[in-house]
């Protein structure tokens, strides 16, 4: 009876978000430009040959490259920035009144901008391969689902990251600038720039127990057809996301609890 | 004391707006062939201000005041006719004109949020080639003069929208502007802090001579203030003149309460051809000409045994309120 | 006169943006750790790529090292002066508070690109120019005045042509009051500076000098650093700078044209 509540209520969210989202149209494409990094560091990886140390073929780290710029566009969190500006503007008070985690709020506009930025994200593959032809596969069904699933996870995860960070609106003035600063790790680590099987091994020993690369290393992996440990990958993601779950619980609870006593 | 300071002959300004169709396909439509259409918000109008002067601006939303102050200042290009503010044509901004003018904008600010307005003070005296010494002086005496004082040494954000207001205006006043452009100063003020802000403007004007344009929502503040209105309707000048006069010409009658003595008397005043608004027992409400007041006061005085007696002003808010929503009036 | 002036102006802004920063101690800290990760976080990126290669687009590693450096500092001038500013620029233009600017006796551009400054940001550029001294060690980098001259020229017009390209985009705003999206752009397209500019395809290397000159921002500065670079590539570069500082400058005033006519 609850799940099926909150369920309507995030469709009706996803609607409205959705249809505002529309009007941010160019802004979106905008961002789905600036999101092409990726293509830059393959532009290095194959250019100077890095990557036959590595024993990945041009091909398939191009198809990494390119499965990491997708996953990236869809696992783009920017809850804590809304957030804070909310919170300065003052319209925090009344989503704390609406008998709703105004957190879900977010998560529908999130949900909304990916969908919005579908077709953008689609015609800058298209692009590339136009110039890459010879990297054009096609995954299996089944590989489809488990890393749209896993790409899924991954938004999850730095959602839940963010939104923890969020609430520390409630204590600091500037939550943004401790979210830039794990934006760091995440950048370097998660598998955007370079491919986490490329790193060196006194990373690769205690790596995997971070959430990192879980992000994008994972699932792009998974999309694109690199060797990966499937349920593993899956299973820490599931991990990640029961840990911090409860954790953003309990922050936003005594968060709230300590706004509400101030009084502002 | 007649100088112009103010000169403007037939000013238009047209605005071009792209109008859009909605969806994708308008979307498409608009990026290859963009339509615009021409808007004319400001059709032709003359008028002057001498020096010293408190001209109001009155009109409803949109119909044009704002750009006219914007004008004024230079902010926006005239499409036709001339401007001409104490010798300078304002949209070039010259140096020597902009240190000439301010323009306070009513909730807008241009304080430092996080610090003291005392810091702003200072950085806008800098901008207006103050030095320190000559700074102090006119932050001290407009301060005095504003009545605020350790409010000046507390960060913007923890103030209140009075005091903010206060610090706005010494921020905008430390060069010694003589002439004050004032768009809706008083917006989301509270009564005693609107009442505050008139009268320093008032005492502002006294002391310095300088001249006054004012755009406000709050007929107290026209009402108080000016004894000059200009009234702006859909982009022309429908009224300019003394501010009596206007009211006069609004409202040519006057209501009078009389409370009779006797249910008989009432009844006999019903019958004695004034014009009776109604009637109650023995109270009476009778409407009389502003012309004929003080005779027809004599003969009901003189002829029947009243009680008491009260004239009701009509508000001037509601006649002003009259102006601004009426559509065809003509003065 | 004027210049005793305008200088005793940015001393005021130098105060008052100082003395707002240090209401919010913390987050300088912050930005500090955040900077200096983002250091770590590209020597380690540039150490993937040397893992197994001695040289790429014809430069070791130390000799990269010295364009990280570079942009270690121009990056530090840009979150410093120009990301603040244009953050105060979005704002006056949406909440209609540059008509105060305008109506101030004082130049539009200066007052509108100077008015703010970040302090964080300053540890950044002493940062890099910690990194650029150790790799003057460690390339054994001969100093002589002619040479530091002409770094010094060249380091100025990378800085200039960063600026050009900030205030093209702070002008946009009059336009379309939401530039956050185009500044990601260029955020994207600056990340490429960390990299010399050898490394990257024929096609890359064209867009990246030609259209968006982000090759003149970093690499001709290292080269001229190595001793490397030719007399015609400085001039270029002097010339290129001139050209973008002129067109920003006219563009502002074209922009502030339409601003007058059309906003209401």
């Amino acid at each position: 009876m609850i799940s099926k509540l909150i369920n309507n209520k995030i469709f009706t969210l996803l609607k409205v978000q959705y249809s505002n989202m529309l009007e941010y149209r160019v802004e979106i494409a905008l961002w789905a430009i600036s999101g092409i990094i990726p293509f830059f560091m393959l532009n290095i990886w194959t250019n100077n040959n890095l990557n036959e140390s590595i024993n990945i073929s041009n091909i398939m780290l191009s198809r990494y490259f390119l499965c990491a710029f997708f996953v990236r566009q869809f696992s783009v969190v920017w809850v804590v920035f809304s957030f804070e500006e909310d919170t300065l503007m003052g319209k925090v008070s009344p989503y704390l009144i609406q008998p709703l985690n105004p957190f879900f709020r977010y998560f529908a506009q999130h949900l909304a901008e990916q969908i919005t930025r579908l077709p953008f994200a689609l015609i800058i593959i298209f692009f590339f391969f136009i110039f890459n032809r010879e990297s054009i596969w096609i995954p299996s069904l089944g590989i489809l689902l488990l890393s749209t699933i896993s790409t899924f996870f991954s938004f999850l995860i730095q959602f839940l990251i963010q939104s923890i960070i969020a609430c520390l609106c409630f204590w600091t003035e500037k939550a943004s600038s401790i979210e830039r600063l794990l934006f760091i790790p995440t950048l370097f680590l998660s598998g955007l720039l370079a491919p986490v099987v490329s790193f060196p091994e006194y990373v690769k020993s205690w790596i995997y127990f971070t959430p990192f690369p879980y992000l994008i290393d994972f699932p792009a992996n998974l999309l694109s057809g690199n060797a990966t440990n499937i349920s593993g990958g899956l299973s820490m993601q599931i991990l990640w996301i029961l840990l911090l779950f409860p954790l953003f619980r309990k922050i936003w609870s005594s968060g709230t609890k300590k706004y509400t006593a101030m009084g502002s | 004391m007649d100088k112009n300071i103010i000169d403007v002959k037939n000013l238009s300004k047209s605005f071009n707006i792209s109008s859009k169709e909605p969806g994708i396909k308008g979307t498409i439509k608009h990026f290859f062939k963009r339509q615009t259409k021409s808007i004319k918000v400001i059709k032709d109008i003359s008028f002057e201000v001498k020096e010293g002067e408190i001209v109001g601006f009155l009109g409803a939303n949109g119909a044009g005041k704002t750009t006219i102050l914007k004008m004024l200042c230079g902010l926006i290009y005239p499409s036709q006719g001339s401007i001409s503010v104490s010798g300078y044509l304002p949209f070039r901004r010259k140096e020597n004109f902009l240190k000439n003018i301010t323009l306070i904008m009513g909730q807008k600010q241009q304080l430092i949020w996080d610090l003291p307005p005392i810091e702003s003070f200072y950085l806008n005296a800098s901008i207006y080639d103050l030095d320190n010494f000559e700074a102090k002086k006119r932050i001290k005496k407009l301060s005095d003069m504003l009545e605020i004082g350790e409010e000046l040494f507390i960060p913007v954000r923890k103030l209140s929208l009075g005091q903010r207001m206060k610090s706005e205006l010494l921020a905008a006043l430390i060069h010694e502007p003589n002439i004050l452009f004032l768009d809706e100063p008083t917006l989301g003020l509270d009564i005693n802090a609107q009442r505050n802000l008139r009268k320093f403007l008032q005492k502002y004007n006294k002391e310095t001579n300088a001249t006054i344009c004012l755009t406000s929502h709050y007929m107290k503040d026209i009402t108080s203030l000016c004894k000059r209105v200009i009234c702006v309707h859909n982009g022309s000048i429908s009224y300019d003149g003394k501010l009596d006069l206007l009211l006069k010409k609004l409202s040519p009658v006057k209501e009078i309460l009389i409370v009779c003595s006797s249910d008989e008397d009432a009844n006999q005043l019903e019958n004695s051809g004034f014009n009776v608004k109604n009637k109650t027992k023995n109270e009476i409400t009778i409407i009389i000409d502003n012309n004929s007041i003080t005779s027809s006061l004599k003969t009901i005085l003189n002829n029947f045994d009243i009680e008491d007696l009260y004239i009701n002003e009509p508000p001037i808010d509601e006649i002003i309120g009259k102006i601004l929503i009426k559509k065809d009036y003509d003065i | 006169m004027k210049t005793r002036k305008y200088l005793k102006v940015y001393r005021k802004f130098l105060h008052t943006s100082l003395a707002s920063e240090l209401e919010y101690k913390t987050n300088i800290l912050i930005d500090l750790i955040t900077a200096i990760l983002s250091l770590i976080g590209s020597i380690f990126l540039l150490s993937i790529f040397f893992q197994n290669n001695n040289s790429i687009g014809g430069w070791e590693f130390e000799q990269a090292l010295i364009i990280q450096s570079i942009y270690t500092i121009l990056n530090g001038i840009t979150n410093t002066w120009f990301n603040p500013n244009l953050t105060e620029i979005v704002k006056h233009i949406r909440e209609g508070t540059l008509d105060f600017v305008l109506l101030k006796p004082i130049d539009s551009q200066f007052f509108i690109s100077l008015k703010k400054l970040t302090p964080s940001g300053i540890l950044e550029i002493m940062l890099g120019f910690f990194l650029l001294l150790y790799c003057i060690k460690i390339n054994q980098i001969n100093l002589t005045l002619s040479f530091l001259i002409l770094c010094l020229i060249t380091i100025i017009c990378s800085i200039c042509i960063l600026y050009s390209l900030w205030f093209f985009i702070s002008t946009t705003t009059i336009w379309f009051v939401k530039t956050w999206n185009a500044t990601e752009v260029l955020r994207s397209f600056l990340y490429i500076g960390r990299f010399p500019l050898n490394s990257f395809s024929f096609t890359l290397r064209i867009f990246f000098s030609v259209f968006v000159p982000i090759a003149f921002i970093t690499t001709i500065p290292s080269e001229v650093f190595l001793g490397l670079s030719e007399i015609w590539k400085i001039l270029l570069e002097v010339i290129v700078a001139m050209v973008f500082l002129f067109t920003s400058r006219r563009f502002w005033l074209f922009a502030l044209r339409f601003y007058s006519s059309a906003s209401s």
